[in-house]
């Protein structure tokens, strides 16, 4: 049964009702909210699908099979699409916003998701020989996978995957900044594309994936991390043993499946793991280096006696046969001690395939897994402080994706994007709501939105760290493993902090880049950013056809980049502004430029624009 | 100017805080304390002297092995044994052979000795610190690191006593460092010596500069972290000059970067902003005619280190235009966490840190305040004694470095650990338990800042179960 836009809204009562049966038979009616809009209905059905029984509570009694909810949920003003395509994509368009007020919110998310991969940065270095052994000597050039990386944000169609992507290469973080390895653009490109070819795969395989994945076994150095010496004292490394369980699954302390602590006895929060969970864990990591199979040695063109490895051995996953690698070991490097963690044990003797995989299914099968890499997902996505409830929902479907399977991401991300809070926040226009919009996120913003090209082709946007003349963050360039900013990120002295807030992204404003980010986009609106080389401009074709009415120019501006929520007095400071020089439609189109820029900039530079609500 | 005003508001503000704690303090029994506590609120108001502290953060953990090295024959051995060393005192393994030492081998004044004869050696590529330590004007402080009580390896293991939490996790034992708590925390000690001093500043904004981006130290209950590049305060381009030829367009820009909003988040980005540019002009118009003779560039290579300390230097030569009297700075520099090919990264570390402390303390005489400038390095953890093969991983305790004029130099502070991995002073591959607390090493150096020794647990918190709140580190 398929509903037309208007019959969704008579149909809200509909709704709750089926809304009410399929949270009963949640078994979390108590802590649902049963008053909410149609909209929900769709990704609530997803989770009750196929039989419902989160698998989390194992006395629930088999629920009935859930009711055939088919209610579009649909955005009713432009506004609303605006705001919800800028929360889960790069970018908004005139078309998306007329076609996700056309097609609903889940029909539109899905549209995305179904997205192939349009091109991945591989095939993009491949095309400009980035990957080849020239006289250019790519394989010393380390700006080329930010080249790679800014186009792909700013270029690609399928852009929920990318936004996903960044989000995971923040919490999968490998800076390529501290890759000093041959052909290190191209380790972090392969990094990047295993980020998106698992965007919509299994959690599961993505930890194995980043787990092998050459950059990460440099940035992390457990490429070449040996087994225990007795004679020489050397023990394992313990440097990803550690990282992989802080950071890339379950985190520091014991959580409930809401986000928050569980405490113990005396009310402390319970840490997860000791160093020696930490020590023994490490054993699982060593043995492993570079793949060189297939490695064709090539002479340097600019000194021939020299021979330059191909790209291939970045482009692989490490292995621990030490026959592939490139000085062949007589003997495995891996630990043969038994591992004993986090209340699993390896057995003595297992070989470090069998040891991958029992060790990262435990990891996995961790119950934080879900709770922590749900809240710092919808951090990036939705909201600074996502409540518990929002948390529960999502790590459930974490948990089970309601066909019984764990840690499926595309349940994960439809979970997140298709939630009430994402749609349709309760506390919308209270003083607590939103985030920051990540600097990075901004400049791909005004890219997508203004139709920005690369002159010579090859997006040589530089690195943006930076932050006095650019923007402080730059995509794959971390200053560590920490990522740019921490998910518990509180900035002293502040209303946040004293509402018991965080923002993350806050950790990046201070009193140097609020200066810097302004003088960058000033720069980057005019096409001549800092440094030279810079190649890439936006066309503002729309935008200079509506030059000459600074209200239709405004309007656009405020739909497009703030999902109109410019405030009526931000609304009047700039328009006052741009009515300040006379600008007709005869004008000539340097004054267009100009009126076009400013406005750009003057609505890039509100806080109306920098906090997403 | 508003600026102005709202800097003497921050002052105020600050002020009147210290005061309702010593009344209550007074009222509430003590009346010896409730009189100490008046002197207090007013005891950096008094004198015209200055003084700054300056944090040297290392990110990442620094290998304090590797930065003080065993050098007596014995110790040498011992070390090169767990290191991976070669034969005959010959390079190999994480360890440099013994002969390249012999010009950075400390001697300390008085002859002072050592658990075991320990005489260590500074990394070789740290000749300018070996001077300073000759002259009197560097003092290692051996094994500091966060506790909570004292502990030794008995407690440790029985769990008898409290112990810091997420020890060995970076970015909570740097927050531990800097604020005796984990990720989360929202002051410092730094800042709150900074809550002490700025009412002493008649810009009360300047109290606590950053040179290296946003980290808890510099915060206080009332101080404000005021952030700076190495080159001064950037100013908004668009607000200097009009905007895309428009000087309304000018004018709009600033209004909209200064606005107050309801949202918290807008409301605390346009607060930075508006800071940000009521400053700029003030920090610039400050440094305009300062001149350093001394340089901060290295012959080769960039020293971001270096970078850091030169605007730091420049501020104090420009303290009177800013109006402060009790500064404290923090600079930091990435690379540490050292678990792999850690000869040759830590070695090139080291030569940086070298050079620019050395810099900076020569700025500090050229600018004839020498005396007045203490600086001192802090870091995450030290790390293991022992080897992962190339590297080492996440320790505890660690060594540090404290530099200036009005440091008791050319000796060491605290006792040398065993060079071992089974020694009961350690927990196991020569990861530290410390035996200076962090908040010992802060308490020294806010007593010398001018905080009265009432004051010192607003400071340094777990102060009061440590034997000794001053390490005589400073003079």
């Amino acid at each position: 049964m398929m509903h037309t836009q208007d019959q969704s809204l008579e149909d809200k009562a509909d709704v709750s009702a089926t809304l009410e049966m399929s949270v009963i038979s949640d078994g979390t009616s108590a802590t649902r909210p049963l008053a909410i809009y149609a909209v929900p209905a769709a990704s609530l059905a997803v989770a009750a699908c196929g039989g419902g029984g989160t698998g989390d509570s194992p006395t629930a009694i088999a629920p009935p099979p859930p009711p055939a909810v088919t209610v579009v949920a649909k955005p009713t003003t432009d506004g609303d699409a605006a705001r919800y395509i800028l929360k889960t994509s790069l970018s908004a368009t005139e078309a998306e916003i007329s076609d996700i007020r056309s097609v609903g919110y889940a029909a539109w998310l899905d549209k995305q998701f179904n997205m192939p991969v349009a091109e991945t940065g591989a095939a993009w270095m491949t095309a400009r020989n980035f990957d080849q052994v020239t006289n250019d000597q790519y394989y010393f050039a380390s700006a080329l996978g930010d080249h790679m990386v800014w186009n792909q944000m700013m270029t690609s169609s399928d852009a929920v995957r990318k936004r996903i992507a960044f989000a995971l290469s923040e919490f999968f973080v490998v800076s390529a900044t501290t890759l000093e390895i041959v052909w290190r653009s191209s380790a972090i490109t392969y990094f990047w594309d295993q980020l998106n070819a698992n965007a919509f795969g299994n959690f599961r395989k993505l930890l194995e994936d980043v787990t092998l994945n050459p950059a990460m076994g440099v940035f992390l150095s457990s490429l070449g991390n040996k087994k225990e010496d007795p004679k020489t004292g050397r023990v394992p490394d313990e440097n990803y043993a550690r990282e992989v369980m802080q950071l890339f699954t379950i985190g520091l302390y014991e959580l409930n499946n809401d986000g928050t602590r569980k405490t113990s006895a005396n009310g402390q929060p319970i840490e997860t793991y000791t160093n020696t969970d930490v020590s023994n864990l490490a054993r699982v990591f060593t043995g492993y280096n570079y793949d060189f199979t297939g490695n064709v040695k090539t002479p340097s063109v600019r000194v021939p006696s020299s021979m330059v490895n191909s790209v291939n051995f970045v482009q692989k996953p490490m292995t621990s046969d030490h026959t592939k690698w490139e000085k062949p070991a007589k003997a495995s490097e891996h630990s043969l001690l038994e591992k004993s963690f986090l209340g699993t044990v390896i057995p003595a003797n297992t070989d470090a395939p069998t040891s991958l995989k029992l060790a990262l299914d435990a990891l996995f099968n961790h119950p934080n897994v879900g709770p922590f890499f749900a809240t710092q997902m919808i951090q990036r996505f939705v909201t600074s402080n996502p409540s518990p409830a929002f948390v529960n929902r999502v790590a459930k479907v974490f948990n089970n994706n309601g066909s019984g399977v764990r840690g499926d991401l595309r349940a994960v991300f439809r979970a997140i994007l298709l939630d009430e809070e994402t749609i349709n926040p309760a506390n919308a226009g209270t003083p607590t709501a939103g985030k920051l919009r990540e600097p990075a996120l901004r400049l791909i913003h005004w890219a997508r939105t203004f139709g920005a090209t690369s002159k010579s082709g090859n997006w040589t946007i530089p690195v943006l760290m930076n932050p006095p003349d650019s923007l402080g963050q730059s995509p794959l360039r971390a200053p560590s493993v920490f990522n740019f900013f921490r998910p518990g990120y509180v900035p002293a002295n502040t209303a946040i902090a004293n509402n018991n807030m965080v923002a993350p992204e806050f950790q990046l404003v201070n009193e140097v880049t609020v200066a810097g980010y302004v003088n960058f986009l000033i720069s980057a609106i005019r096409g001549e950013m800092t440094n030279t080389n810079w190649d890439v401009k936006a066309t503002y074709t729309s935008e200079l056809a509506i030059a000459h009415d600074s209200t239709a120019l405004l309007n656009r501006l405020n739909l497009l980049l703030t999902a109109n929520q410019l405030s009526d007095g931000t609304k009047s400071t700039i328009k006052n502004a741009l009515d300040a020089s006379i600008v007709l439609e005869t004008s000539a189109t340097a004054a267009k430029q100009n009126r076009v820029s400013l406005a750009i900039a003057l609505v890039m530079a509100s806080p109306d624009y920098l906090v997403q609500k | 100017m508003a600026y102005i005003s709202k800097m003497e508001e921050l002052s105020r503000r600050a002020f009147l805080r210290r005061s309702k704690q010593v009344a209550v303090a007074g009222t509430a029994g003590s009346f010896a304390m409730g009189l100490a506590g008046i002197g207090e609120a007013a005891a950096f108001s008094a004198g015209n002297d200055y003084k700054a502290l300056v944090c040297v953060f290392l990110n990442g953990g620094n290998d304090h092995n590797s930065t003080f090295m065993p050098y007596d024959s014995a110790n040498y051995d011992l070390f090169s044994a767990i290191r991976g060393g070669g034969p005959g005192q010959q390079a190999g393994g994480l360890t440099l052979e013994r002969a390249v030492l012999t010009a950075t081998a400390l001697k300390p004044s008085g002859g002072q000795i050592l658990t075991n004869n320990l005489q260590y050696a500074l990394a070789p590529q740290m000749p300018r610190l070996k001077a300073l330590f000759d002259a009197g004007k560097m003092a290692p402080v051996l094994n500091v690191g966060p506790l909570v009580i004292p502990l030794t390896l008995e407690q440790y293991k029985n769990n008898a006593n409290p112990r810091p939490a997420k020890l060995f996790s970076h970015n909570d034992q740097q927050s531990t460092w800097q604020s005796s708590r984990p990720e989360g925390s929202t002051d410092g000690w730094g800042g709150r010596m900074g809550d002490l001093a700025m009412s002493s500043n008649s810009n009360a904004l300047f109290t606590c500069v950053s040179a290296a981006g946003n980290a808890v130290f510099l915060s206080g209950k009332d101080a404000i972290v005021y952030q700076v590049s190495t080159s001064g305060a950037p100013a908004v381009t668009g607000i200097k000059k009009p905007l895309f030829g428009s000087a309304a367009g000018s004018t709009a820009l600033r209004t909209l970067m200064t606005q107050s909003s309801n949202n918290v988040f807008e409301a605390e980005y346009n607060r930075v902003a508006r800071r940000s540019i009521d400053a700029e002009s003030v920090v610039n118009a400050a440094l305009e005619p300062v001149s350093l003779a001394t340089s901060f560039k290295p012959l080769v290579g960039p020293n971001t280190l270096a970078e850091q300390l030169q605007i730091v230097a420049r501020l104090i030569a420009a303290r009177q235009a800013l109006g402060v009297k009790r500064q404290v700075f923090m600079v930091s520099m990435g690379g540490f966490d050292t678990h792999d090919n850690s000869v040759d990264v830590h070695g090139s570390l080291m030569a940086k840190v070298d050079f620019a402390l050395d810099a900076f303390y020569r700025s500090t005489v050229e600018l004839g305040i020498a005396d007045k400038v203490t600086t001192f390095t802090a870091s995450d953890f030290g790390r293991t004694l022992q080897s992962n093969g190339d590297g080492t991983d996440h320790g505890w305790g660690a060594h540090h470095i404290v530099m200036g004029g009005a440091v008791n130099g050319g000796r060491y502070h605290g006792v040398a650990p065993q060079i071992s991995v089974t020694s009961p002073d350690q927990v196991g591959a020569g990861r530290l338990i410390p035996t200076i607390s962090v908040d010992q090493y802060a308490a020294t150096l806010a007593t010398w800042f001018g905080v009265a020794p009432s004051e010192l647990p607003s400071i340094a918190p777990n102060i009061g179960r440590f034997a000794s709140a001053n390490l005589g580190f400073m003079r």
